[in-house]
């Protein structure tokens, strides 16, 4: 057992608080991420029909998913912020060591990570921005989307960075939730990596038809 | 047709107080399976007998040659020139103690290393020199043996970028180490014992997957499963307390 470098009345050095934070961050990842393939079917299926996402809408206003699910999301995200960041170097210095790290190596996954951190901090503010948006106009209707819209270029182009940008984040992290616990093995690694790919790909251009679907739809 | 290869190389060295870190460039013919250790010796030999560098045994077991080739940690007797663009740039690893040039003092960091994770058996049994030796399973030997072909040459520290930014990460050897005393039916340690090494932010949970270990480890050691297991195993060590009986998990390595 390491020594403890000061004295506490407590025999051992150290505790399981570290164990417990990685659960969960990955576990709040993984939930943000099966909420975010959710949210997709959910917008996307405007594609479809606008009456169907309504619909949809209405489901999740009579059981009350919108009122108490929103902000439970909403607290998920501020949780697995607080604890992704612990990660995240707060020192210009270490900031500096990693990326020049990623540089100096040409090393994938270290670039990798370099924009999921990055990409994390904009969810923070935009997803934030959004959530706001959203929950404080329920209920949830295709044509209140639309509206929004329409009239501003401001809000498409807010959606034109977001949207991609979720996704890249999104998918790294579902990929580093496979290496990092031991689901996938060494062999498995490249194809997973390209077919998260392929994953994130799909899910950006149904996300961006549903932006267009909604720009378009007629009143 | 020969190359003409250019060696950028870091030149350093802190006994001299009128040294200044800078790069130096040399020429050198590129022959017939050259490697870096060849080429080396060579600069050395023929252009500036002040080059520092270290080598042994000149055949990827002794992991002293490690150095950074064109960015990435690597050994230099294993590196043939032949897979390299004509300009070859060679720095010291990071993290390690720069002794001069690309010489760097690993056995102080890995003496640090083997202490914290206490590299060894841990037995009550007495040793008796008269008995006929235990046996293990032969698969379970190779497994160990596996993960014990490490050759300490600090690769995947000066790899990884957790350890770059933190000094206190034990870094994927230790990690390694530790996985191979797991598996050791010698080792009497308790998972409790283990988790008291490694179950921190400093052990496995400061592991951000980065995976710089994994693909510079010039022994090819399986480092990614080994962290990923190891995760699992510390976090459900930690957790199974908390959780209703079919959820608890005993994770073999
Ligand atoms: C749509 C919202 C989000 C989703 C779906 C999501 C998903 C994920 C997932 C699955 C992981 C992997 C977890 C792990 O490695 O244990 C992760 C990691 C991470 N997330 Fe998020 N996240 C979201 C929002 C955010 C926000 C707002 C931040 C703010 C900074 C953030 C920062 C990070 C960082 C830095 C990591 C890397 C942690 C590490 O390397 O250990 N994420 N995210
Ligand atoms: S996986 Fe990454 S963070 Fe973990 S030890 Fe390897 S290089 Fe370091
Ligand atoms: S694990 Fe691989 S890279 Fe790391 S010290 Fe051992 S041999 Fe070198
Ligand atoms: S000289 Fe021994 S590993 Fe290269």
């Amino acid at each position: 057992m390491s020594i403890p470098s000061y004295a506490t009345h407590n025999p051992r050095a150290n505790c399981r608080s570290s164990a417990y934070l990685d659960w969960l961050q990955m576990l709040s990842g993984a939930c943000l991420v099966i909420f975010m393939i959710m949210h997709l079917f959910f917008v996307g299926s405007v594609i479809i029909s606008p009456s169907l996402m309504n619909g949809l809408s209405d489901v999740f206003e009579w059981t009350g998913m919108a009122q108490i699910g929103g902000p439970v999301i909403f607290f998920l995200l501020l949780l697995h912020f607080v604890l992704a960041a612990r990660k995240i170097p707060f020192a210009s210095k270490q900031q500096g060591i990693m990326l020049a790290d990623a540089r100096r190596m040409h090393h994938l996954d270290t670039w990798l990570w370099v924009i999921q951190a990055v990409s994390g901090m904009v969810i923070l503010v935009m997803g934030s921005i959004h959530l706001w948006t959203v929950l404080t106009d329920l209920p949830i209707t295709a044509e209140k989307n639309a509206m929004r819209l329409r009239d501003s270029a401001g809000w498409v182009s807010f959606y034109v960075v977001f949207i991609p940008i979720v996704w890249l984040h999104t998918g790294i992290g579902f990929y580093r939730i496979m290496v990092k616990w031991g689901v996938v093995g060494i062999d498995g690694r490249s194809s997973l990596r390209q077919k998260d790919a392929l994953v994130v790909a799909a899910a950006m251009i149904i996300g961006f038809a549903t932006l267009l679907r909604f720009i378009f739809l007629s009143k | 047709m020969a190359r003409t290869l250019t060696f950028s190389i870091f030149r350093y060295n802190p006994q001299d107080p009128a040294s200044v870190p800078h790069m130096q460039e040399f020429r050198l013919e590129e022959t017939e399976s050259m490697t870096l250790f060849i080429a080396l010796n060579r600069l050395r030999e023929e252009q500036d007998h002040s080059l520092q560098f270290d080598f042994c045994c000149r055949a990827a077991i002794c992991g002293a040659c490690a150095m950074v080739i064109n960015g990435r940690p690597g050994l230099a007797c294993h590196s043939k020139t032949k897979d390299y663009p004509d300009k070859i740039t060679l720095m010291p690893l990071p993290v390690f103690k720069l002794i001069g040039d690309l010489s760097v003092d690993t056995g102080t960091w890995f003496r640090g290393m083997a202490k914290r994770v206490e590299s060894w058996c841990h037995t009550k049994k007495i040793f008796d020199p008269t008995a006929q030796e235990e046996r293990m399973d032969n698969a379970l030997a190779e497994r160990i043996y596996e993960l014990d072909r490490c050759v300490e040459c600090g690769c995947c520290v000066a790899a990884c970028g957790t350890a770059l930014m933190r000094d206190d990460f034990l870094g994927a050897v230790a990690l390694n180490r530790v996985a191979r005393f797991v598996l050791d039916p010698r080792d009497e340690r308790s998972e409790q014992d283990y988790f008291d090494i490694i179950g921190t932010d400093e052990g496995v949970f400061g592991c951000m997957g980065l995976l710089g270990c994994q693909d510079v480890c010039p022994k090819s050691l399986p480092l990614q499963e080994v962290l990923g297991k190891l995760r699992l195993k510390m976090a459900f060590a930690a957790a199974n307390h908390l959780l209703p009986r079919f959820l608890r998990r005993e994770i073999k390595l």
